[in-house]
């Protein structure tokens, strides 16, 4: 392809984009100009089915696939209908691996399928790295499907919080085989298709619809990540183009924000910023979403490749109908070389002896500590807390060292289950909480990033938590669910990198 | 038999010659030396002889030469192969190139601007193995492959939905799909230039490697490199070439969306449906009267869709005709289908399934194919009775673009 061709598809793929005749209704995908029933009178609106629900019309198992998709391997391509069968569009079924053996495609028929976002082929290592919507998971599958319905608000908080949070852990999985997991019993895979941007847009698909608000609403985004798919090309502008954050003007949005870097804490550390911007009357939006992705990145045999996941979160702040406020922030750092990768290298390394002691243990405790004192509180003040997750083991320690119970620390501790997300790591932690708090719980989150520093957060749980909750995919819902699949090591290892 | 009493359509073009190479891997053959090869070989058919500066105009098919040949102006390269200066147009209509390039021919003719052209389809797909099946894909939608579609996943597309709509889990439907590759290989085994001269079971292609579920290695035309042309010239000039021409008495193209899921029908081909009905009005019989029909049997489920298409058989009911047919048949060369007890032999020389299929080549070859058939000229692959009417059927893509035309060698004069 290229980049002008891409440029062009991205306003229809990115969307599932069609065009509808305003006076017969007729739709069309890929959109057209003008209606076959009405001809040059026609006056075409756009529709788009992104937050839809599919059925699968025909497919078959392309076992000789073309050389674009030679990384997917054999897969099974379908002709959706959407719109009780007003229009069909083509699309690719993932998360799906084939039988080797003949498959029957007419059980496949009027089944529901789901759009996911996900990788199609790239240019070469030099070349772009296309993506799409036009691929479909099973309804019935390991992701159930959601209505995006935007609530109106009701309550204006006058502390800044969380209004929404979006969690997406892959439908693959991993399990643990050795002592060497610190504690992590399975950790999640990537399917073939998918990347740090492929998850943050999961992620924030999710926490749009669990916080029931408009996009346009979202006017600055932040991807924090150590494993974006372009050294220089943010995935914030892909994440804003797919979910259309900001007004929409001329195939662009009004809104902004930035792909960011600190290690596992590239995410956490822009938490209090997004309160702040909500909070800030120049800033004139109403909320800032904050995504942690990962593909987390580790190399063959290196300690971490037996602890690593993948996945994301998303968090929204704003002022309306928060389901939490944050009410402290201590943030720690210092220059600490635990963990590092220089630019054009594959993989990063560890620094001496460092990580942990001075590193993760020295920050991830000053910081919570510090903001116990500064915040008046104690550990009995606190229904959970979490830290950032390399292992299991890691975060319990920290978490007893500053004086917490087991009864605090075990709900947040799903590294044993996804395994470390990096930058989704203590988002993830602080989504699994939220899944179960209630109203008035209060939750101590340190972020810890290498490099190094950690940030304390303290948030109150608020009424609204409750309202919400049915539009929310809990974090158990997807570490315990029944289609959840486990891949062999090497089948981890390719699955990855090529999302690398 | 043959054309209604009442028939009164004047042709208006005849055949006087046609020629082809042997279809297969020709490695050493550029695709216009194929070309040429199979011009000289038309030009030389011609009874009462030919000269190349006779021909006036040339019409060329083909498809992929830019891409999997890194050719372009194939006009400028057939005119220094030909050593003659005269206007020449390629048509690209991705598997109708062919039949596309022979509708434009004849229309050159009904104008009266020429008295005799020449029509050429060539492909040569065997340049870019590797890439050959992203390259087809260029006759389908950029969203269809971007889905991972190939070729021959779209048409199992339509093979998956025909089977679910029709089959209702009748492993004869499964069968139907399969006895037509069967019998297209046994068509073959007597044919020269065919690619594939042997004969498969019902149960080789059932276990033949899968392709794209649920259509399998022999469900499936090959890639193929080859030529074809034919001469044709003014009705009331033919008799200058030859004692025997052969007469298009319908030349008819439609087209339909590029993409199969914008199509009214994912079992069936409109393109062919209004270019056959075209057809068969402009020469004003029916389906019926049809002897011998070159179909275009990329995948065999398109070919079980043209029996429907073209309303031989009922739709959805195709698959029980072919299943009836192939069981009953005790005869030994062309299997024919049979409906009400009259016969239609289809693809006689096999088809592009076991002749072979180079794209551009394909619809011009059909035509050569029922030129011989019609003249009594097809050596020991001639079917065993005499011939009057043939049509032949090519298409494009999924179903973008449909030609049809139908020969007759008896005319009222």
């Amino acid at each position: 392809m290229s980049e002008p061709i891409t440029r062009r598809k991205i306003l229809v793929n990115y969307r599932i984009q069609a065009s509808r005749c305003a006076d017969c209704g007729r739709t069309y995908f890929p959109p057209k100009s003008l209606c076959n029933n009405e001809g040059r009178r026609s006056r075409m609106n756009f529709v788009d089915y992104f937050y839809d629900k599919g059925t699968l019309a025909s497919g078959s198992a392309i076992r000789k696939p073309t050389n674009k998709f030679l990384h997917v391997g054999s897969f099974m391509s379908a002709i959706v209908s959407f719109d009780d069968g007003k229009i069909r569009i083509p699309g690719r079924i993932t998360d799906y691996v084939l039988p080797e053996e003949e498959l029957d495609v007419t059980q496949f028929i009027g089944k529901g399928v789901i759009p996911r976002f996900r990788r199609l082929y790239t240019d070469g290592p030099q070349g772009l790295i296309y993506y799409s919507s036009l691929n479909f998971s099973f309804e019935d599958d390991y992701y159930p499907y959601q209505k995006y319905v935007k609530v109106k608000s009701s309550n204006v908080s006058e502390l800044p919080g969380i209004t929404g949070y979006g969690i997406y852990l892959p439908k693959f999985r991993i399990k643990s085989e050795d002592e060497s997991s610190l504690g992590v019993r399975e950790r999640t895979v990537p399917f073939v298709d998918e990347d740090a941007t492929t998850f943050a847009v999961e992620a924030g698909k999710r926490a749009l619809i669990h916080a029931g608000i408009d996009s346009r609403y979202v006017k600055k985004c932040f991807v924090g990540s150590e494993s974006a798919p372009y050294a220089v090309k943010p995935s914030m502008s892909t994440v804003c183009q797919v979910l259309q954050l900001g007004e929409e003007y001329d195939g662009g949005f009004f809104s902004g924000g930035i792909d960011s870097q600190f290690a596992c804490k590239a995410a956490t550390d822009l938490f209090i910023d997004a309160a702040a911007l909500v909070a800030y009357p120049t800033f004139g939006g109403e909320y800032v979403m904050v995504i942690g992705s990962d593909n987390s990145q580790a190399e063959r045999n290196d300690p971490l490749d037996f602890t690593v996941g993948a996945g994301a979160a998303a968090f929204i702040f704003g002022k309306r109908d928060v389901i939490a406020t944050l009410d402290y922030y201590v943030p720690y750092t210092s220059d600490t070389s635990d963990f590092y990768r220089r630019e054009g290298q594959k993989y990063p390394r560890h620094g001496g002896r460092f990580t942990g002691e001075p590193a993760y243990f020295k920050h991830v405790v000053t910081a919570m500590k510090t903001a116990l004192r500064l915040s008046g509180l104690t550990p009995k003040d606190f229904r959970f807390v979490v830290c950032h997750s390399p292992n299991a083991k890691f975060p319990y320690l920290a978490a007893l060292e500053a004086g917490f119970q087991k009864d605090q620390i075990e709900p947040g501790l799903v590294v044993r289950y996804v395994g470390n997300l990096y930058s989704g790591s203590s988002p993830a932690a602080l989504a699994a909480v939220l899944d179960i708090a209630n109203p008035g719980d209060r939750i101590l989150m340190t972020s810890y990033g290498s490099g190094a520093g950690s940030e304390s957060y303290i948030f109150t749980v608020k009424k609204e938590i409750e309202d919400k909750r049915e539009r929310s995919i809990p974090i158990r819902h997807q570490i315990e669910n029944s289609h959840k699949k486990y891949v062999d090591y090497n089948t981890y290892r390719k699955w990855k990198e090529i999302g690398a | 038999m043959g054309i209604k009493a009442s028939w009164e359509v004047k042709p208006h073009v005849a055949i006087i010659g046609a020629g082809r190479t042997a279809f297969g891997e020709q490695w050493y053959k550029d695709p216009e030396k194929l070309m040429m090869d199979a011009g000289v070989s038309a030009v030389e058919s011609v009874d009462l002889g030919l000269g190349r500066r006779d021909i006036q105009a040339c019409y060329f098919g083909s498809f992929l030469y830019q891409t999997t040949n890194k050719l372009g102006l194939v006009s400028g390269h057939m005119a220094r192969e030909l050593g003659i200066n005269i206007p020449m147009n390629t048509t690209e209509a991705a598997c109708a190139s062919g039949g596309s390039a022979f509708y434009n021919a004849c229309i050159a003719i009904k104008s009266g601007m020429y008295d005799v052209v020449l029509v050429g389809g060539f492909e040569k797909m065997t340049d870019r193995s590797s890439k050959i099946v992203d390259d087809l894909m260029f006759a389908a939608d950029p969203y269809e492959f971007d889905s991972g579609f190939t070729f021959p996943g779209l048409y199992a597309s339509m093979m998956a939905r025909y089977i679910h709509d029709y089959g209702f889990g009748d492993q004869r439907c499964i069968e139907a799909l399969a006895q037509i590759a069967c019998k297209n290989h046994h068509h073959a085994v007597n044919n020269e230039y065919a690619q594939y001269r042997r004969d498969i079971t019902v149960q080789d292609v059932l276990k033949s490697p899968l392709i794209a579920d649920p259509i399998r290695l022999l469900h499936c035309s090959p890639v193929s490199d080859g030529a074809a042309a034919v001469i044709l010239t003014k009705p009331e000039l033919a008799k200058k070439y030859t004692d025997t021409p052969i007469y298009v008495i319908a030349s008819q193209q439609a087209t339909d969306d590029i993409s199969l899921y914008t199509r009214e029908s994912m079992t069936g081909i409109k393109a062919t449906r209004l270019a056959v009905g075209k057809a068969l009005g402009e020469a004003g019989i029916s389906i019926e009267d049809i002897e011998i029909a070159e179909v275009h049997d990329c995948f065999t489920i398109e070919e079980a869709m043209f029996l429907e298409d073209s309303g031989y058989y009922e739709n959805g009911k195709a698959w029980k005709g072919i299943y009836e047919s192939y069981e009953s048949f005790k005869g030994s060369k062309h299997i024919p289908y049979i409906k009400d007890g009259k016969e239609l032999i289809v693809n006689s020389g096999g088809g592009l399934k076991a002749d072979g299929h180079p794209v551009g080549a394909t619809g011009i070859r059909q035509i050569h194919e029922c030129f011989i058939q019609l003249r009594g000229k097809a050596g020991k692959n001639q079917v065993d009775k005499d011939l009057n009417l043939a049509l032949c059927h090519n298409i494009g893509g999924t179903g973008g673009i449909a030609t049809v035309h139908i020969l007759v060698r008896d005319i009222h004069e």
